[in-house]
């Protein structure tokens, strides 16, 4: 390819500015959206009121509070002990989501990058492994982790949160894997990098979107469960939050109100950071492992 | 030479230390509770701590478990044999659990004192054919209906007292007296009452039996499903105050019963008819300081009888401290404490001498009202019906919803019910 150089010339004018069209389709979609962010946000927002109202206002339908107050957090934080469970979540969250991507990262490449009707067979057994119901396998599970002495502790919620991930999270990561060319890697390999700096100085940068997106849902899935938790955790301080702030509801559709907002505001809080961080990441790392290429 | 040597190393093995630390070490138990009110949780580890000072020797850590997920948490606990010493629960579900095998019979534990002073309709829903006892029953609730003073006034109705209740007419005339078109625009502004029968199932069971209308029946050693004129009459009463007199409101069709606190609040619904004593405790506390409020006794058909179910302390089969798990129940249910754990959740506790103590007698929050009522409590048929769960989920509460909405009859939800409950009663009587 040839490049000549173009002698100056005079200045492009620069168009005039054109006045906004009216455009009444754009602007009743600009409305329509509007208002769905009205209706998505809405629970947030009563769940924000219903946190700061006192005991005689909650069943005002007032959305701010006339005497707001944050006795509601003092006694999800003091009575509840949210912060602790919350820790617990997090700890417990944070280490099944490392544990998942690193089992699955090198799974991934394998099934990606090998492919064998073996490994076609496993592809297809991780699809069916997600419909299983969480009510089938709940006992079978606790009398397993019961041998192993992990009933009622993390370590125990880690180990299934991590097998409970796994199916996805690999499935995700093969599909992005496979949207790698082949071509970088043997580039690579003809530069002199042996299979691990391939791995490491290559497709590792490359997958990183993808490893956030499937990080934060691995994440996600177990700071929201339950049920495992609910079984397995016998002991009040090691319980987590999902279930601690399920002690708030009682019968006939009764609950504290207000506590419940704020220990739930609260369990809210750590994801919506973690998102607020890597959302643009997570969102090209979803459409990424999406899609073959 | 050798015996005197063992006999002596046996003595020493049992004075050393480590031994008498684990002689004297205490037995440890799980007691899982539902409590779940602010004050109840304080009544409970109240209790809880008050027992484990008082025997040293049994210690019970308490985990609280919702009410939501007990169901689930008790299934798979029976299931992986990894169960609580004690739980918390309620009658109906703890006969199911017994017809599984899955509970100790507690009638030869209980001591005597504890089993003459529980009332006796109470020990009825937790007792089997056989005489077996599946669970202690220390609290329970009844069904009363809860009056704005205010709008009672304003319309000149005579307030129904313990000693001259209501019949469900004279219920059904105050109700449409108090029903109000204020604009004139054809809609009541104000209605009379406000029943929450979104699930409607145990309301009506319960509510029935002051018109003998018990549903299920004997026959031979096997449980029908009948629905006679005296199962009909509270749902002809239901129905006419919904579409006739149109004297209730018809938000309660869909509305649990604390969705209809709003409404009482502003004096939307002058009467909330057929609530648990519980509700008190809502209105109390989140209901507007000025609102004048009281309690009614229960209307009275043939009679004020009404069933009711227990919430109750139950021990596994799989418990490896049976003893030591009823002598904590014992503690756990005295005089005083059951006292306390009931007035913490503002419901009646099963004992009778607690029930005639101060809190329950006073007049304030409609306390003395309500309490009187205790005395019309029973168990309910149903309660001893096997595969009542799956009648009422399957059959009787989508029947009750289809007919109170208006698109079906009377007629019809009554062959629905026979015909679909006992199908489903007969996989459960062979």
């Amino acid at each position: 390819m040839t490049h000549t150089l173009q002698p100056p010339g005079p200045p492009v004018p620069r168009r005039p500015r054109r006045r906004p069209r009216f455009q009444p389709a754009r602007m009743l979609m600009g409305a329509l959206l509007l208002l769905f962010v009205v209706f998505l946000a809405f629970p947030l927002l009563w769940l924000i009121s219903t946190a700061f109202k006192p005991l005689a206002e909650t069943f005002t339908t007032a959305l701010i509070p006339q005497n707001p107050t944050w006795a509601n957090f003092g006694e999800a934080i003091v009575d509840l002990g949210v912060l602790q469970s919350a820790a617990n979540t997090f700890k417990v969250s944070f280490i099944s989501a490392l544990l998942t991507l690193a089992i699955a990262t090198p799974a991934a490449y394998v099934l990606a990058r090998r492919p064998s009707p073996v490994n076609r067979g496993v592809l297809i057994w991780i699809l069916v492994t997600q419909t299983f119901p969480v009510i089938l396998i709940i006992v079978p599970l606790f009398l397993i982790l019961a041998r192993f002495g992990l009933v009622n502790t993390h370590l125990g919620l880690i180990v299934v949160y991590v097998v409970w991930s796994l199916p996805f999270v690999l499935w995700m990561l093969q599909g992005y894997v496979s949207g790698i060319p082949n071509e970088l890697e043997e580039a690579a390999a003809m530069d002199g990098a042996n299979q691990v700096q391939t791995i490491t100085r290559i497709l590792l940068p490359l997958l990183i979107p993808a490893l956030v997106a499937t990080g934060l849902y691995a994440f996600v899935n177990a700071w929201n469960e339950f049920f495992f938790a609910l079984v397995l955790l016998k002991s009040p301080e090691l319980t987590t939050i999902q279930v601690n702030l399920s002690k708030l509801r009682g019968i006939e559709g009764l609950a504290r109100w207000g506590p419940l907002a704020a220990g739930s505001l609260l369990a809210t809080f750590p994801t919506l950071v973690l998102f607020g961080f890597m959302q643009r990441r997570l969102v090209s790392g979803l459409l990424s492992g999406g899609v073959k290429a | 030479m050798k015996k005197p040597l063992l006999l002596s190393s046996a003595l020493l093995l049992l004075v050393s230390p480590a031994t008498v630390q684990a002689q004297s070490a205490p037995v440890k138990l799980r007691f899982v509770s539902l409590a779940w009110q602010t004050q109840a949780i304080a009544a409970v580890k109240e209790a809880v701590a008050g027992c484990n000072a008082a025997n040293k020797n049994i210690q019970v850590d308490y985990q609280q478990v919702s009410w939501d997920s007990v169901q689930d948490y008790l299934t798979t606990s029976f299931q992986a044999k990894s169960v609580p010493d004690i739980f918390h629960y309620e009658s109906t579900p703890v006969m199911e659990f017994a017809a599984q095998g899955v509970l100790t019979d507690l009638s030869k534990l209980i001591p005597a004192e504890m089993k003459s002073d529980i009332a006796p309709g109470a020990w009825a829903t937790v007792t089997a054919d056989n005489g077996a006892i599946y669970g202690v029953p220390f609290l329970w609730e009844s069904l009363i209906t809860i009056y704005n003073k205010d709008l009672f006034k304003a319309a000149s109705i005579r307030v129904p007292t313990i000693a001259k209740p209501w019949s469900w007419t004279e219920f059904q005339q105050a109700s449409k007296k108090l029903t109000v078109d204020k604009n004139g625009d054809g809609k009541a502004e104000q209605y009379g009452s406000a029943f929450g029968l979104r699930s409607p199932t145990n309301r009506i069971m319960n509510l029935s039996l002051g018109f003998g209308g018990d549903y299920f029946y004997k026959d031979g050693n096997r449980y029908v499903v009948r629905v006679t004129d005296k199962e009909r009459a509270l749902l002809k009463i239901l129905l006419d105050m919904q579409y006739t007199s149109k004297s209730a409101a018809p938000e309660g069709l869909t509305a649990q019963s604390p969705e209809l606190f709003a409404g009482f609040f502003s004096g939307k619904f002058a009467m909330l008819p057929g609530i648990g004593v519980w509700a008190r405790q809502t209105i109390a506390e989140t209901g507007p300081k000025d609102l004048n409020w009281g309690v009614l006794p229960p209307i009275k058909a043939t009679t004020q009888a009404q069933g009711s179910a227990t919430q109750t302390l139950s021990i596994p089969a799989a418990s490896g401290h049976k003893k030591e798990a009823t002598q904590f129940i014992t503690c756990f249910v005295s005089r005083v404490n059951n006292g306390k754990l009931a007035a913490g959740d503002w419901l009646f506790p099963t004992r009778q001498s607690s029930l005639r103590g101060a809190p329950f007698q006073s007049d304030a929050n409609g306390w003395r009202v309500a309490s009187d009522s205790a005395k019309y409590l029973t168990m309910a048929p149903y309660q001893e019906v096997k595969g009542y769960t799956e009648v009422k989920n399957k059959v009787l509460t989508p029947t009750f919803q289809q007919m109170l909405a208006g698109r079906i009859t009377l007629d019809d939800a009554a062959k629905q019910i026979e015909k679909e409950g006992n199908a489903i009663l007969a996989k459960y009587y062979k």
